[in-house]
């Protein structure tokens, strides 16, 4: 960070605005509708959510009146922002009953396997294991709607 | 009205409300003696028998005959999505005889599938019970909504159900729904459930619990009926079921939370019957409920738009690009689905007695207390799910409701400790 703000204090003030106009924090280069995660992770995703996620979730991601599905209003939840939101909190939050136990790594696996129960494809580049780069990944309806 | 008659105390009711008065004294004590959950459960005399007001069952309260057709399918509602030209409909249909029973999970089942394209507003077709809880949940999601429909609530086929909790009534048959289903269904059933709690205690008792007893001068056993081998044919050869062993049930599943009957011995039964058993059943007041819900409907900013619809494309005409279709047996017309087959279903209503508020069973036969009224039903002959299955005649007959009254009416003549 420091690297790069030390030559743009050297810019003009005209350019500085305009460069934080046209960069509003690390640009969003991919979707979730692109093919983010790849099948193995997703399927290491599915194991792991049956052993840690489950017992609240339910085995189907269905939720309770309580707990919160996984589908569905999932993405009411937390579409249209970028993925390292929900990152985040899995990585602080879950599991409940011992919050940010699991590695990033194993992280990433449970948020590919809920962007595939979400109706999200796969792809070839596995799903970053870090918060700052899944700041360039939006998560996207399928489906563009009114 | 019911004040009126109670002046002419036909049944001696004064008296027996006096007993029950007394009765509540007792059960103070019972309660501080550890009386257990038998001596709460039952107001009882002295002599441990619970003392209810008898019901007036006879023609001249008869003030409604309602007629339905449960909308069945084989393999269960229909909760897919389908895309009609540039919308996307989102089916939610097909409950059978467990529409109101499933319709909150139901509802979060298609507002999940809407949500998962984040409409900013989305239409409702059909403003039956699916379709209500369905506009609810989505503005409760945040979501603008619309419903279109040809009718509010208290003229569709929603309103003419009886309106208990009986989740798994005509739900689907096991073959055709697979083993799949089954666990859908217990979700919506366990989230309906919760939602219902919320309702319970509101003024004007929208969702009530009530006692409901089983009476019969034969020991009582829980209906079971075995696959008939002499039946070859099933819904899968002939398209409709053929017999009860076809249709599924889950009601086992959530019986951890939904009270299961209890027997309770002659002497303590307030019936002169020698076999009586008491269930818990939540049940839905159609007119506190009903207007409740479209209350809530309204408040949140939904819009109600008159309309018909005659094709699957006149949906998609819409402003809103994503539909929830909840239009029940009409589907059968509207989308062209025939695998919805009718199961004519017919209730009575009675003038309300709100100091008689419970359930009486006998047999095929049943009355029940609402709070709009006493609803009655013959279920005969008895043939358990297989009753009204192919028939569409949705016209009401008044000749079972009667037939229901002349067996009722003894038993509440009979009632111990009601005056000669």
């Amino acid at each position: 960070m420091m690297r790069r703000l030390a030559p743009i204090a050297a810019l003009s003030p005209v350019l500085l605005v305009a460069l934080a106009l046209a960069a509003p924090a690390p640009v969003q280069s991919a979707s979730t509708t692109q093919g983010v995660y790849t099948e193995a992770q997703a399927a290491a995703g599915a194991e792991l959510y049956g052993a840690v996620c489950a017992t609240c979730h339910g085995k189907m991601l269905e939720g309770t009146y309580e707990i919160p599905a996984l589908r569905g209003r999932f993405m009411g939840n937390w579409g249209r922002a970028p993925i390292s939101s929900l990152f985040d909190y899995v990585s602080t939050a879950m599991p409940q009953m011992a919050p940010g136990s699991l590695s990033a790594e194993d992280n990433a696996k449970i948020i590919a396997f809920l962007l595939k129960s979400n109706g999200m494809p796969a792809g070839t580049k596995a799903l970053p294991a870090s918060a700052e780069a899944l700041k360039a990944i939006s998560f996207d309806p399928a489906a563009a709607a009114k | 009205m019911a004040s009126g008659n109670r002046f002419a105390d036909p049944f001696g009711r004064r008296d027996m409300l006096k007993g029950s008065l007394a009765v509540g004294g007792m059960l103070g004590l019972q309660a501080c003696t550890g009386g257990g959950a038998g001596g709460i459960a039952s107001a009882s005399s002295s002599g441990g028998r619970p003392l209810l007001v008898p019901m007036r069952v006879s023609p001249d309260q008869l003030i409604d005959i309602k007629c339905c057709l449960r909308p069945f399918r084989a393999a269960g509602p229909n909760l897919s999505t389908e895309q009609v030209g540039d919308t996307l409909v989102i089916h939610n249909y097909g409950h059978g005889g467990s529409g109101w029973s499933l319709s909150w999970g139901s509802a979060e089942i298609a507002v999940g599938k809407a949500l998962s394209v984040l409409p900013r507003e989305i239409a409702v077709i059909g403003c039956g019970i699916i379709g209500l809880t369905s506009a609810i949940v989505a503005l409760r999601a945040g979501m603008k909504v619309t419903i279109y429909a040809r009718d509010l609530i208290p003229r569709t086929r929603s309103y003419r159900a009886s309106g208990s909790f009986t989740p798994d009534s005509r739900i689907a048959l096991t073959e055709p729904a697979g083993p799949a289903f089954g666990d859908t269904w217990e979700t919506m059933a366990r989230l309906s459930w919760k939602t219902f709690r919320t309702y319970l205690g509101l003024p004007a008792q929208p969702v009530e619990f009530i006692d409901s007893y089983g009476v019969s001068d034969k020991p009582m056993t829980r209906r079971h009926d075995p696959a008939d081998p002499a039946i070859t044919d099933s819904w899968a050869t002939k398209g409709l079921p053929q017999q009860n062993s076809e249709f599924a049930s889950y009601g086992s599943r959530i019986k951890d939370i939904v009270p299961q009957s209890v027997a309770i011995p002659a002497e303590e039964s307030p019936f002169a019957m020698p076999y009586t058993n008491r269930t818990s059943i939540m049940h839905f007041n159609f007119a506190a409920y009903g207007h409740l819900l479209m209350t809530e409907f309204f408040e949140r900013g939904g819009k109600f738009e008159m309309r018909e619809f005659h094709s699957p494309g006149e949906v998609a005409t819409l402003k809103e690009k994503v539909v929830i279709h909840s239009t029940g047996y009409a589907a059968r017309d509207l989308w062209k689905d025939k695998t919805l087959m009718p199961v004519r279903g017919q209730t009575g209503w009675l003038v309300p007695q709100p100091e008689a508020n419970y359930g009486l069973r006998f047999g095929t036969v049943s009355i029940q207390a609402k709070t709009d009224g006493m609803v009655i039903m013959n279920n005969s002959p008895d043939l358990g799910e297989m009753l009204g299955v192919g028939d569409s005649n949705e016209m009401p007959d008044r000749a079972p409701i009667e037939e229901a009254m002349r067996v009722l009416a003894p038993i509440f003549a009979a009632m111990p400790g009601r005056r000669a």
